[in-house]
């Protein structure tokens, strides 16, 4: 009883710090906005009624849906050309030495600046956007996937070849289940960065192409922006990329525990 | 064979399959040859235009970075210091923080308008919590002697923080600093893009609402020169800064 109580105790109280600050804001931000600002000055009460049309009429929802589709697409692609690459890279010193220059001067480049190529190619449709993704995504994948099928411990290599396995069987057996931890890191950043890169590519082709419907939620924030002015709105928007990336983080991760349990360190 | 001539080879044959496809696809719009591309390239280098872009950027960059540092190590060591400042303010970062600095874009636009604020402001943005929780980690890391042995010593408070936290953070801080200045580049690139009248994101998309590929693709290939060069600069920075902490460099 009394453990259970100093428990309920410390609980809220813990909480109570936590939530004080954000509370605290939101109260000022309010009081703020309603004394000095005019009635469009966006407010957390106004912000709460434009989230639940916006979820009600079914157009946050689908916006929503609509990105994290393409983020699937372009994902699902950067790790199908470089899971297998970096296998191969990591596991042969003479492949990673002749590819590595090319993934090596990419790098640097970010996603966002191959947009106009990808628009010039692509159209400003859903294609650019998956495009722009799985070019994100490319990089942290490879990049931890060649760290991880390098770093396996050498002494399971020359048991595999003691044992004379194949080159194959020594790679489905040995490498990729020792490299499977760090893949599942590099798929962890390469979904953020893949969800960062969405909504830039969807905020871009809105700016660019005439608000063309490319869709998405990147878009649907750029059309508050520039054709209603809906700076409420505009915040929902950001809240939900702000919840959506959280989403996504912990998806993968509960993912990649469950695939494999070894890995969790 | 040395590193330098694997890469040019590997390059060159880069080069040839690009200009193969060029001459096959026969568009110079959708896709130029990589000799027109440097032609291009060469071009805008002797008019400056290149490197004035470049120089507005990469200027929006040391500024967002300078006050990114300048709000985040601060508040990042009070946070290491103390668990209960830490447990008031870390809610709102880490409510904020999954927010990308590029959704920011459209109301920073509404309260900045174009120019070189909002660059700066996603920019800052970007390079903040990165640099706020290398910090919080790093001074974590502090080995508890090292602090408790100066306390018993009498050292003050004050010099307790420059002379022993922040000497030993300061590796772990330069790893943040890196990732750091590597979201920030990224951020550029999208807010010039879409809401500022210079810049190499502002080139870029000038050139392509021109059709002008060519230098379309130096100015990306520019960002990338710029984006590998910082990164490398920051390397040489923690190098110079930090001798003793090659194990933790990146």
């Amino acid at each position: 009883m009394t453990s259970a109580s100093t428990t309920m105790g410390s609980w809220p109280s813990r909480f109570g710090t936590g939530a004080l600050l954000p509370v605290a804001l939101l109260l000022a931000w309010q009081w703020l906005g309603t004394t000095l600002g005019t009635p469009r000055t966006p407010l957390p009460t106004r912000i709460v009624r434009e989230a639940i049309t916006l979820i009600a009429s079914g157009d946050l929802p689908l916006a929503i849906l609509q990105s994290v589709m393409r983020v699937f697409g372009g994902f699902l692609l950067a790790a199908a050309i470089a899971i297998p690459l970096g296998l191969l890279m990591g596991y042969s010193r003479a492949v990673e030495r002749n590819v590595d220059p090319l993934v090596e001067t990419f790098r640097p480049i970010a996603a966002i600046a191959i947009l106009p190529l990808a628009i010039l190619w692509l159209g400003t449709g859903t294609m650019a956007a998956v495009a722009i993704v799985a070019y994100a995504a490319f990089f942290p994948i490879i990049v931890n996937t060649v760290a991880g099928a390098r770093n396996i411990n050498p002494t399971l290599l020359q048991a595999a070849s003691t044992m004379g396995l194949t080159r194959f069987t020594t790679i489905r057996t040995v490498v990729v289940p020792g490299a499977l931890p760090a893949i599942g890191v590099g798929l962890r950043i390469a979904m953020g960065v893949g969800w960062t890169a969405i909504v830039a590519a969807e905020l871009a082709v809105g700016a660019k192409a005439g608000g063309g419907g490319s869709g998405g939620i990147g878009q649907m924030m750029f059309v508050f922006y520039a054709y209603s002015i809906e700076l409420n709105r505009i915040i929902v928007c950001m809240i939900a990329v702000g919840l959506v990336a959280l989403l996504l983080d912990r998806m993968l991760r509960v993912t990649t525990t469950k695939l494999m349990p070894w890995a969790v360190a | 064979m040395p590193g330098a001539l694997v890469y040019a080879r590997t390059m060159l044959l880069f080069a040839a399959l690009w200009a193969g496809i060029a001459a096959w696809k026969g568009n110079p719009i959708l896709l130029p040859s990589p000799l027109a591309v440097l032609d291009a390239a060469v071009g805008l280098a002797r008019d400056l235009e290149l490197f004035e872009h470049a120089g507005v950027s990469l200027g929006r960059m040391i500024v967002s970075i300078a006050l990114a540092c300048v709000l985040a190590i601060p508040v990042g060591l009070a946070m290491g210091m103390s668990r209960r400042f830490e447990r008031i303010v870390d809610p709102t970062f880490e409510m904020l923080r999954p927010i990308s600095g590029i959704a920011w874009i459209p109301l920073a636009l509404f309260i900045f308008g174009i120019g070189n604020a909002l660059p700066v402001f996603i920019m800052t943005y970007a390079a903040f919590f990165p640099i706020l929780l290398g910090t919080v980690a790093a001074v974590r890391g502090v080995d508890r002697r090292l602090i408790d042995a100066a306390r018993t010593m009498g050292v003050p408070q004050r010099t307790i923080v420059t002379r022993v936290i922040v000497p030993a953070a300061l590796p772990g801080l330069l790893v943040a600093l890196r990732l750091g200045v590597a979201l920030s580049w990224t951020a550029v690139v999208a807010a010039e893009l879409i809401g500022a009248p210079s810049g190499l994101g502002y080139a870029v998309e000038w050139y392509r609402e021109l059709l002008l590929t060519p230098q379309v693709m130096s100015f990306i290939a520019m960002i990338g020169v710029i984006g590998y060069l910082c990164d490398a600069g920051v390397r040489w920075l923690s190098r110079r800064l930090t001798p003793w902490a090659g194990a933790r460099r990146g």
